[in-house]
């Protein structure tokens, strides 16, 4: 048993070295080592493999159970699926001609960023902390600031640390988050910065002469190099004051609690080739 | 507490913390384990076991996490210390009384959080619903985890004495 100015003294010595731990982390701006890429590796290991139990678990309960109704959902998917096709008929339509159009302009042509489908196998142990591990990595082809899409939005991008076969997103209401924004129909450009405890994005360094309302959606400007141009941030939710002091708060396309299939962007804005010959075929699971 | 218990109950709430972790994504539903393993820690063995503890939970915590290594650290040697004085100073022997020193310190771990956060990056901002919640998660995971190991025992004891009354009817 140590004596109470022992114990304080440890209690001020241990405050002291995680200060200092800190510190040296904050200024060389290196928190990754080979320690933390080994333990976010193993604990990945082990969620990959409760998400897969869980998963199995789900799979026997939907697939052989709870299979009420699925005729009556095969009718609505079927009827869905037709829609959808002739959806995807207009878009090839309209996309060959704007690669006509593109070719007669001698314009750069739009290339398709290649995606890869990648699971959600858990969220961050520590509470607040907006990131999540996917099943992807550098055995994929996964790197650092890769951009993470889902059907609906962008997700966030890929942070460090990068294991073979996981991946460590932050999400982009995360704290210090940042993407290049713009508003859709003007083409007013800013940045939608996360970390704000109401959930919401806010769209910063926007010229106070730009005129938006509530409900205008924001898209990546693709200017930040990591996030290609166009893809859905949110749609603005509401504005506050006017001129300088105005705040924009920005609604997320994404439904950040249930996220479970993202699309890893394999390409980023800067590293995409100057001018295609032919147009890069979409990757398996593209959405976009 | 043996050195090995502490161990080994720190490293379960990290392994079950990061096994649940799937579950709070987005951060609206929020819990805090390991916290909880450093307060029961500290309760049970006094300040010094409860902020080596709160030490070593919260650097694996960092570690898995991927963000700063040494946040969680410090902040759960400093709720386990503190924990571990109330724990001397106060009579804490009924689970709910644990489960609301638990809920005390998932509070202070919240707001030494924000501060730790300003200092460091920006102020965060404070998220009620999130706090409420861990703290609503944390308690009642403290309050089943107390009354289930002050429960086990005499149960284990009761059912033991059962069995030698019957043998003892057996034999005569």
């Amino acid at each position: 048993m140590l004596s109470r100015r022992r114990t304080f003294t440890l209690f001020v010595v241990l405050c002291l070295g995680h200060i200092l731990l800190i510190s040296a982390q904050v200024q060389s701006g290196q928190g990754r080592s080979v320690l933390h890429a080994s333990a976010f590796g193993a604990v990945a290991a082990v969620q990959g493999g409760s998400a897969a139990v869980t998963r199995g678990a789900g799979g026997i309960w939907s697939h052989y159970f709870a299979l009420v109704g699925v005729s009556r959902e095969n009718e609505g998917l079927r009827a869905r699926v037709l829609s959808l096709e002739g959806e995807l008929q207009a878009e090839r339509a309209r996309t060959a001609e704007t690669a006509a159009l593109e070719e007669a302009l001698s314009l750069k042509r739009s290339v398709i960023a290649p995606t890869l489908a990648a699971r959600v196998i858990a969220g961050s142990p520590v509470p607040g902390t907006m990131t999540v591990t996917i099943d992807r990595g550098t055995s994929d082809g996964v790197t650092m600031n890769m951009a993470v899409i889902s059907g609906s939005g962008v997700v966030g991008r890929i942070i460090g640390p990068i294991t073979s076969h996981a991946a460590q997103v932050q999400l982009l209401i995360g704290r210090s988050a940042n993407t290049g924004a713009m508003v859709e129909k003007t083409g007013d450009a800013g940045l939608a910065a996360g970390g704000f405890a109401d959930g919401m994005l806010r769209f910063e360094l926007l010229s106070s002469a730009a005129t938006l309302a509530k409900g205008d959606r924001i898209v990546t400007s693709g200017q930040d190099g990591i996030y290609p141009r166009g893809f859905v941030i949110g749609q603005v939710n509401e504005i506050i004051g006017a001129g300088k002091a105005r705040e924009i708060a920005i609604a997320p396309a994404v439904n950040f609690s249930h996220i479970d299939v993202v699309l890893v962007v394999l390409s980023r804005p800067a590293a995409e080739p100057a001018a295609t010959p032919t147009p890069t075929p979409p990757a398996k699971g593209a959405g976009r | 507490m043996k050195t090995a218990v502490v161990v080994a109950i720190v490293l379960g709430s990290v392994l079950l913390q990061a096994l649940l972790a799937r579950f709070a994504i987005g951060g609206r539903l929020a819990f805090d384990l390991v916290l909880v393993g450093v307060v029961f820690v500290a309760l049970q063995s006094g300040p010094v076991a409860g902020m080596l503890a709160g030490t070593i939970g919260g650097v694996l915590l960092d570690l898995t996490a991927g963000g700063l290594v040494g946040i969680g650290g410090l902040l759960k040697t400093i709720v386990g210390f503190g924990a571990g004085v109330m724990g001397t100073r106060l009579v804490v022997a009924k689970p709910y009384a644990r489960a609301l020193i638990v809920a005390a310190a998932t509070v202070l771990h919240g707001f030494l959080s924000m501060a730790l956060q300003a200092a460091i990056d920006k102020w965060p901002g404070l998220d009620w619903a999130a706090m409420l919640s861990e703290t609503g998660f944390n308690t009642l995971a403290a309050y089943i985890a107390f009354a289930a190991i002050e429960g086990v025992p005499g149960a284990l004891s009761r059912g033991r004495g059962r069995q030698r009354t019957a043998f003892s009817r057996r034999q005569w």
